[in-house]
């Protein structure tokens, strides 16, 4: 694959895991043929390997209010890894820290794609055996209209297509029930809008779903407000690892256990993969003028490098660019 | 690039109205002067920022170094609470 021809703004101070594990996955990227430019507090950082870093003297907290944060704190490794993509220096722009303060510093320094009402995270949810589901939003806009949700159908579906490869994306409307009449307001006028095709011919959408389909290969993309994706997300998450902890649990109960685990954990190996968040390296700030990745806040080397190549590759595909048709009118 | 020499507060006005309706993606003519942001617009905390920045990006054009204190956010309410600010901060 030819090599990006601007290197990916990298928030090297930004997550638990910071800096040693964002620094770990960013020489990985580099090793990779992926140029990084890390920004961060060179005092914090340390020895970078001979990785180029923009100095930035402020870090904002993963506590912080995201807002006031990225308008107070201008001399951050935040707002300055979005500045480097504003102003052409870098081609993407990737942070582990405070999720409301990436998408803050993304939006007000990048811009968002002309036509945008509200950008929208979408999370990839892994689906063993097959590709992962697109849910957006997952927490960008807690408060939502129908208009924004016809765009998170166009948005999501351009992006599963990129990033997952799929050619027709299915687009589900997540509700309490299949049927058309079912759900709150916004979701029955939402579904009546996809229905009427304000979406436009390139979304193909299948009708409402339901929690239990995300995790499944009939949808491809779930279309939510942020408020319900927020919470279907953090759901899933603390639910897997509920579910492994008692399966690890149930393991080491005992020899005759132990002795099990040791023929079934080979087999589950590739499950645990699957599932693990690191796999897939972040989640997309869809909407805004450029590509955006928000990984997740205990991201360690491995994630660093997946959202590396993820960047790389959103970049290469031109999405913004394809975000931009997909949401100009009809 | 020609552009505005002096603002007042008709001028003041055009300018929240039209980044206004950038970032909210709406009419500038459907932005009425006494709307609510919250209550009428429907922008949340993100967009009021995204319009605080506009705004010092535009009038600084003209008045340099154009700033709007973050502690008196709280009391921009409406269209006509920020009009009224920026023209008394001329």
């Amino acid at each position: 694959m030819a090599e990006l021809p601007l290197p990916i703004a990298l928030d090297v101070m930004g997550g638990d895991n910071a800096p040693s594990q964002i620094l770990d996955g960013a020489r990985q990227a580099v090793a990779a043929g992926i140029p990084v430019t890390l920004v961060g507090r060179s005092a914090d950082v340390g020895d970078t390997f001979g990785l180029d870093l923009f100095e930035a003297s402020q870090v904002i907290a993963m506590d912080d209010d995201p807002a006031k944060s990225v308008r107070t704190m201008k001399d951050s490794s935040l707002v300055r890894a979005a500045e480097l993509v504003r102003d052409g220096k870098a081609s993407a722009f990737l942070s582990a820290g405070n999720t409301g303060a990436t998408m803050a510093s993304a939006l007000l320094r990048m811009g968002r794609i002309k036509g945008v009402s509200r950008p929208a995270i979408a999370t990839p949810i892994p689906v063993p055996g097959c590709t992962p589901t697109v849910l957006l939003d997952a927490g960008a806009n807690a408060e939502c209209t129908a208009d924004f949700l016809i765009q998170f159908a166009q948005m999501g579906s351009v992006y599963a297509c990129h990033r997952f490869g799929i050619a027709h994306p299915r687009v589900g409307l997540l509700s309490i029930g299949e049927e058309d009449g079912k759900g709150n307001a916004l979701a029955k006028e939402v579904n009546a809008m996809l229905r009427a095709g304000a979406a436009g011919p390139n979304v193909l959408f299948i009708g409402n779903v339901e929690g239990r389909d995300i995790m499944s290969n009939d949808v491809d993309v779930v279309v939510t407000d942020g408020f319900t994706g927020n919470v279907v997300l953090k759901t899933l998450e603390g639910g897997m690892k509920f579910f492994a902890g008692k399966i690890f649990e149930a393991f080491l109960a005992n020899e005759e256990t132990k002795a099990a685990a040791k023929v079934l954990l080979p087999a589950l190996m590739p499950l645990t993969e699957a599932l693990d968040p690191n796999t897939y390296g972040g989640a997309m700030l869809l909407g805004v003028d450029g590509v955006a990745i928000i990984s997740h806040g205990s991201s360690n080397a491995t994630a660093v490098l997946n959202a590396c190549k993820v960047a790389r590759d959103m970049v290469q595909g031109e999405l913004v660019q394809a975000l931009r048709l997909a949401v100009a009118p009809q | 690039m020609g552009g505005v020499t002096t603002l007042d507060r008709p001028a003041v006005l055009t300018i929240v109205r039209d980044r206004l309706a950038d970032i909210l993606e709406v009419e500038p003519s459907s932005i009425a002067e006494g709307a609510s942001f919250v209550d009428d617009l429907d922008a949340d905390s993100l967009a009021l920022i995204e319009l605080v920045e506009a705004l010092e990006e535009e009038v600084g054009r003209t008045v340099p170094g154009f700033h709007i204190d973050d502690e008196d956010l709280q009391d921009l309410k409406t269209v006509r609470d920020a009009v009224d600010y920026v023209t008394a901060k001329l």
